[in-house]
């Protein structure tokens, strides 16, 4: 799509700046969606289950990260210093508590129904995801809440080949890039990273292993959260504007992107998530936004359809 | 010995639910015909037989539903299309006009009999329900329960969006020479958008009272008919040869099919009859509440009927009917008029219809967790709902009597 | 009991292989459960697929009902391909199961348990189900009756008819399972290590029963199995994986000689 795209406008107005910018903001928004898929997948590839709420663990990451900037007194006129200070404070803050509470929804919601039919905890995650929306409808309200706009998400930091950069771009990306390499690494090296592994593979054989299998799974869920709530500040941050309804298509939308990128499989549902901002992107630019959702789910069903094993391969154990 | 306990019990249960109709079929008589007590009732029964279409796919089948709205809203703008001013340019500007009489028969736009319109809503639903599940049912359960949900947003958005999409020519072009199809006018939409489509015409029956607003009893009465009807196929396909191998499906999916149990077809039968009973009670309640408006499409219905499912018990088809009238008060009745003081009494600053989404959710959690065979599980959902076959009553040998025969 | 249920009249002429498979192949990623297998049952026969753990037979079974693709290779059951048949297609063509590890529908009584298996031979569809005309109510009634019949002939007693099958033992939840396979009559049975899990006595037994069915049944049986007394006393013909592969074939007796299969089994002290 974005090729035919790029076609269409060379021969339309014989540059690629517009598809260029297309795909820079798909990339940028992407980003938040790559941070929440990595906990759809990560969760789904250990325990099998779509955690439904996930999106809404975002949304209430978000809403921490609005609380505390009034905590912390940030606004337009903080200093430089102490903004970029605030921020990695809230960064803070809203990771963990949006870890917690994912952690929670788990021992809670999830655990006890370990050995119950599948449906059952796919029944909890949704109805968590509803109260989750509740809490956000009772905290600010059912309509949009428009954030300081800390970093000027819109402003021109600078431009390449008539691509406009602008600050909220670059946080996007530059702060998602650490967080996955980060993640990345940790579960390729870290001894709970290679339980994670192990207890996604064959929860089993992990528990005969010697792995505290319940451990780990609490620790994927953590995890994950703490990935939604780095999200949701983000998104606060960029968008500048934030509702209690934003967990629900962020958390479709994630979920798409951790099945095209193959569920259990980090670094893919890292691509989807890129791949559905830029269809985003593409689609609210030439289409029209109304019509974006319907794009998206339209893409969504696709996916699940024609590729239900991902893009890129690599599934977790056989059901069978 | 024990059939004769089982007998006593088929009499017994045959005397439950005579008592139950007979009930239904009495109350309207004690209660004024224009209260909202009515009103509320006459949604219950619509909801009861959403609830026992839904139980269909999730309940005897196991497949989680995640978008049964797709149903409501297909039935609903079936009625919307065929019972109302909306096409107003069809047929020249003189409308069409089936089997109606009164003042729908005067107006422009189609207008046809409503029971023609049930049809037509079961016959689109089901070709939609055959659409959607062919595909879709192949996944593994958990990507169903996504992908349904995609589809019921895709419809809703759809509708809401629905304005511009121009109907008119591609008909005229493709289909209007047969003679069948009528001329829609060249600028006939899908929907009517945001704004919905209203007033929809009044159901129109003959041997009954004038259905009004403010005459609820021949609505009530019509909507009773339609739990019956839905009820009974619930029961009937519930033990049939159908029902068996739907819960050997639910029980353990690679034996039923090694035992020749086709798995799309199967659950393809339940997703259609499914969709078509949403269809039929999407048609009413067009008609029923006057609108057909895309804000009523939207997830938070598909699991409004869910909860309904879910505290009732899943397959359980009297625990269904009791869930959906339950949850149909609570959220016409107790929540709006009842409780709504509530947290303002208790110095909280919300009104309660503020949570109904967290309500609906807190009952799907705490049901699950607490007791998810339901409030009148089903025979066999019990012990299935316990992760049975992995410990308890496996043990073999101790001879307890927990059957009841089929 | 007479010769067995009311069978179904077959149409066409029993064919001379009832099913054959063809340099059947699996891979599972990297491993190669089953590597170019040939392999055929003859018409009333009984032959039997032995190996150590892992050797493939469950897989080569799955690939025969159906529930495995195979990688490569194909199936036919007589004159027809069935390499990409669905397993409900499978069982329409008159091939049944057991499983290594009982796979009963545990929530059913044992009499619903085989009802299930005579699906495949019914034909009430969603209207049949609803409306319940005379013809669908004597379905239902022969299939009720049927099982039963079924669960006699493979000795559950009658007291146990309805009960849950996970309130049955060991034993007879096997042949639970058995009864449910020859419900959708078969002519060719699949049986996986239908001993496992029996002490001698019940495996003497119920090999003598596995000789009954094909007498009374007039059907051909293919039998995974470990206990060696069983494979010797019952089959006709036997076949050797290890590692997927077939490292032998033949007559029981030359089969236990075959210095392959003494090696594949070393240690293993299988060879009874
Ligand atoms: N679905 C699957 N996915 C991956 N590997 C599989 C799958 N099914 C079987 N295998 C592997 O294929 C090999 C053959 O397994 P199979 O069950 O066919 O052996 P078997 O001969 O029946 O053994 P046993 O005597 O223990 O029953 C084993 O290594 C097994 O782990
Ligand atoms: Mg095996």
């Amino acid at each position: 799509m974005p090729v035919a795209f790029a076609i269409h406008d060379l021969s339309a107005d014989g540059s690629l700046v517009r598809i260029g910018n297309n795909l820079k903001d798909g990339i940028s928004n992407g980003a938040i969606w790559a941070l929440v898929a990595l906990g759809y997948t990560m969760v789904y590839g250990i325990v099998e289950l779509i955690n439904f709420a996930h999106g809404e663990v975002f949304m209430i990451g978000s809403f921490i990260a609005f609380a505390a900037f009034g905590w912390l007194g940030l606004d337009l006129t903080t200093a430089i210093p102490l903004l970029i200070l605030g921020l990695a404070l809230t960064l803070l803050i809203s990771a963990i508590a949006s870890g917690a509470l994912n952690g929670m929804i788990e021992k809670v919601g999830y655990r006890p129904l370990r050995d119950a039919p599948k449906l059952a905890p796919l029944i909890t995650a949704v109805g968590f995801s509803f109260i989750l929306q509740n809490v956000g409808v009772l905290w600010l309200g059912g309509s949009q809440v428009s954030v300081p706009d800390l970093i000027g998400s819109q402003n021109l930091l600078f431009e390449v080949g008539g691509i406009d950069i602008t600050n909220g771009d670059a946080l996007s990306i530059l702060t998602t890039i650490p967080l996955v390499l980060g993640l990345t690494l940790f579960i390729d090296r870290a001894r709970m990273g290679k339980a994670m592994r192990a207890t996604a593979q064959d929860p089993d054989a992990a528990r005969l292993m010697g792995i505290d299998v319940d451990k780990t799974i609490s620790a994927t869920f953590l995890i994950g959260g703490v990935m939604a709530g780095a999200a949701g500040l983000i998104y606060a941050l960029y968008q500048t504007t934030i509702w209690f309804h934003q967990g629900f298509e962020a958390g479709l939308i994630a979920f798409t992107a951790a099945v095209m990128g193959g569920i259990g499989n980090l670094r893919g549902a890292v691509v989807g998530g890129l791949i559905i901002g830029c269809i985003q992107q593409i689609s609210d630019n030439r289409i029209g936004p109304e019509w974006t959702p319907v794009i998206v789910f339209a893409f969504l069903v696709l996916v699940m359809l024609v590729r239900p094993r991902g893009l890129l391969g690599e599934e977790t154990r056989q059901a069978g | 010995m024990s059939s004769v306990l089982e007998r006593a019990r088929r009499i017994d249960q045959r005397f439950l639910v005579a008592a139950a109709i007979l009930f239904a079929v009495l109350l309207p008589f004690f209660f004024d015909s224009g209260s909202p007590f009515m009103d509320d009732a006459v949604l219950a029964l619509a909801y009861v037989v959403m609830a026992l279409g839904l139980n269909v796919i999730v309940g005897f089948a196991g497949l989680l539903d995640l978008g049964y709205v797709a149903f409501f809203a297909i039935g609903a703008f079936t009625m919307g299309w065929l019972g109302s001013t909306f096409y107003s340019e069809s047929n020249g500007g003189d409308g069409i006009h089936i089997l109606v009489t009164g003042a729908a028969s005067n107006l422009p736009g189609i207008h046809i009999n409503f029971l023609l319109v049930l049809v037509a809503a079961v016959v689109f639903t089901t070709i939609a329900g055959v659409i959607i599940g062919l595909p879709t049912l192949r996944l593994r359960g958990d990507y169903i329960a996504i992908v349904t949900l995609a589809f019921g947003e895709i419809i809703g958005q759809v509708a809401a969006n629905g304005d511009q999409i121009k109907i008119g020519p591609i008909w005229d072009a493709t289909l209007g020479k047969l003679p069948l199809i009528p001329d829609l006018g060249s600028s006939a939409t899908l929907t009517r958008g945001k704004l919905g489509i209203s007033p929809v015409d009044k159901i129109d029956l003959p041997f009954m009272d004038p259905f009004t607003s403010l005459n609820s009893r021949p609505w009530y009465f019509v909507a009773l008919g339609l739990v019956l009807l839905v009820l009974f196929v619930n029961v009937r396909l519930r033990d049939s040869r159908l029902g068996r191998a739907w819960l050997a499906l639910r029980e353990d999916e690679v034996a039923a099919i090694s035992m020749g149990i086709p798995t799309v077809k199967t659950k393809l039968m339940a997703y259609g009859t499914g969709a078509a009973l949403g269809g039929m009670s999407g048609a009413f309640l067009g008609s029923f509440l006057n609108t057909v408006n895309a804000s009523q499409f939207e997830f938070l219905f598909s699991i409004f009927i869910l909860a309904m499912v879910i505290l009732g018990g899943l397959g359980s088809v009297w625990g269904v009917v009791i869930g959906a009238i339950l949850l149909s008060y609570v959220n016409s009745w107790l929540i709006p008029d009842v409780l709504n003081g509530l947290p303002g009494q208790l110095g909280l600053d919300f009104d309660l219809t503020q949570v109904s989404f967290a309500i609906f959710g807190f009952i799907l959690v705490i049901v699950m967790i607490l007791r998810p065979e339901g409030l009148i599980p089903e025979r066999s959902r019990k012990q299935e709902m316990h992760g049975i076959g992995a410990g308890d009553t496996a043990g073999a040998g101790t001879d307890v009597e927990l059957g009841e025969a089929g | 009991m007479s010769a067995g249920p009311e069978k179904a009249a077959a149409p066409k002429p029993a064919p001379e292989v009832p099913i054959r498979a063809e340099g059947l192949t699996k891979k599972f990623g990297g491993l190669t459960a089953v590597s170019d297998v040939d392999l055929e049952l003859r018409a009333g026969e009984i032959a039997a697929i032995i190996g150590p753990n892992g050797a493939g037979k469950t897989t080569f079974f799955n690939m025969l009902t159906g529930l495995y693709r195979p990688t490569s290779g194909r199936i036919r059951r007589g004159q027809r391909d069935i390499t990409r048949a669905r397993p409900d297609q499978i069982t329409a063509l008159g091939v049944a199961r057991t499983f290594q590890n009982i796979r009963l529908f545990p929530t059913m009584t044992a009499r619903q348990n085989v009802m299930i298996g005579r699906h495949s031979r019914m034909r009430a569809g969603i209207f049949g189900s609803i409306f319940r005309p005379p013809w669908v109510r004597n379905e239902e009634r022969e299939v009720w009756e049927r099982a039963a019949e079924e669960l006699r002939f493979v000795g559950l007693k009658p007291e146990l008819l309805d009960r849950p099958s996970t309130a049955l033992s060991y034993g007879d939840q096997r042949r639970v399972e058995i009864a449910r396979a020859l419900a959708s009559d078969p002519e060719i049975l699949l049986l996986d290590e239908p001993t496992a899990g029996m002490d001698p006595r019940e495996s003497g037994e119920l090999a003598d029963f596995v000789l009954r069915i094909r007498e009374e049944r007039k059907l051909s049986i293919l039998l995974i199995e470990h206990d060696m007394k069983v494979v010797m006393g019952i089959s006709d013909r036997v076949t050797v994986l290890d590692h997927g592969e077939l490292i032998a074939e033949g007559d029981p007796a030359a089969v236990r000689e075959d210095p392959k299969v003494i090696e594949a089994y070393l240690g293993r002290g299988a060879t009874a």
